[in-house]
């Protein structure tokens, strides 16, 4: 049992150690990882930028209010690689000195926006903003979204794993991306 | 006996040829995949104007499936390609359904106007049928053969006025 636990950690961790990655700080709001297989940045947003982006669609006040307390953060990913690797949220741990949290998931937008009676356009339009939870970068491949956590003022930590090939039988990865931020 | 084998003949003679005709569609340019071909969701929309379209009269013609919305950037960055790709190639038979997603007429317009004057929108005014095709996200483009069946998706923007791209579109539209 003990085994089933201590070898999949090891693993990880030598991932990380073996993949020499390059994290660069550009700005407060913004990093950037780098390694042989994928590109990722990541650009944070103030809530004014972000009730701007909604409001300039037409969402409702309400719809705004929820959305405006919240860290987004605008990631873009691309496989450098010549396989396929798979996103999936699911596998994205975030951490800050108080402990792990999680991002508000697609499913969790939708409960809320159906208890608000929003429209499906704006329903519609906000899901395109996110980051898909799940794809199958191809290589080359570009894509983008928004992530939102919940609002901390303190720098933290994304630790997220990659499957890889078609049928996510290759070589998993994990990347680990410090000093984050939330922005106001 | 003889007639069983000029049947066995016409069978097995034909089917290489018959394989090779589906199998004949050319080999993509970079950023477009070669999928295994599945129907296409159905598109019934009205257009800015408020005429009606539908996937199903394409029929006989290879089909530009595009799927847009007018803050995303990279669908912006792309618009200036598909109007130079389409004014060309409409004359040559293909046939566009370039799905706006979930955004009011007026911001249509007003986009349209300055980005891709000559291409008509189709309004997919709550976003549905664009999950039902489920992209990989926005820009999306999926190229619909004859028949009615996807067989290409480009991922992400494209460089669609360029030579090769072109000929590619060129090539399946030779493809009946």
């Amino acid at each position: 049992m003990i085994n089933h636990i201590k070898y999949p950690v090891l693993f990880i961790t030598g991932a990380i150690l073996l993949i020499p990655p390059v994290v660069q700080a550009k700005a407060k709001n913004k990093a950037q990882y780098e390694n042989k297989q994928i590109k990722i940045r990541f650009s944070s947003r103030t809530p004014e930028q972000i009730a701007a982006f909604y409001e300039g669609r037409g969402f409702s006040k309400a719809m705004v209010n929820k959305l405006k307390p919240l860290c987004f953060i605008t990631v873009g990913i691309r496989n450098k690689s010549r396989d396929v690797i798979w996103l999936d949220l699911a596998n994205w741990r975030f951490k800050n000195t108080e402990g792990e949290f999680k991002q508000f998931n697609r499913t969790y937008w939708k409960s809320l926006w159906k208890q608000m009676n929003i429209p499906l356009a704006h329903q519609s339009t906000f899901r395109w903003t996110l980051l898909p939870e799940t794809l199958d970068f191809r290589p080359n491949e570009h894509e983008g979204g928004n992530i939102i956590l919940p609002f901390s003022d303190k720098p933290f930590t994304l630790q997220a794993q990659f499957k890889t090939k078609a049928d996510k039988s290759g070589k998993r990865f994990t990347i680990q991306v410090n000093n984050l931020q939330c922005i106001r | 006996m003889k007639y069983k084998k000029i049947i066995l003949f016409l069978i097995f003679g034909c089917l290489p040829f018959t394989t090779m005709a589906s199998n004949n569609l050319p080999e993509p340019p970079k950023g477009i995949i070669k999928l295994a071909p599945y129907p296409a969701p159905a598109i019934e929309l009205k257009d800015i104007d408020g005429q009606a379209f539908s996937l199903s009269e394409t029929k006989k013609h290879w089909v530009f499936v595009h799927f847009w919305a007018s803050w995303c950037g990279p669908c912006k960055k792309e618009m200036p390609a598909i109007q130079k790709m389409w004014d060309t190639l409409k004359k040559e038979g293909l046939k566009m359904a370039f799905i706006n997603t979930a955004e009011d007429e007026d911001t249509v317009f007003s986009f349209l106007s300055v980005y891709a004057p000559n291409i008509r929108a189709l309004m997919d005014s709550d976003g549905q049928l664009t999950e039902k095709w489920q992209p990989r996200g926005l820009p999306a483009t999926y190229l619909v053969d004859p028949k009615g069946q996807v067989r290409y998706q480009a991922l992400g923007g494209r460089p669609w006025e360029t030579k090769v791209y072109m000929d590619f579109l060129r090539h399946l539209l030779t493809q009946k």
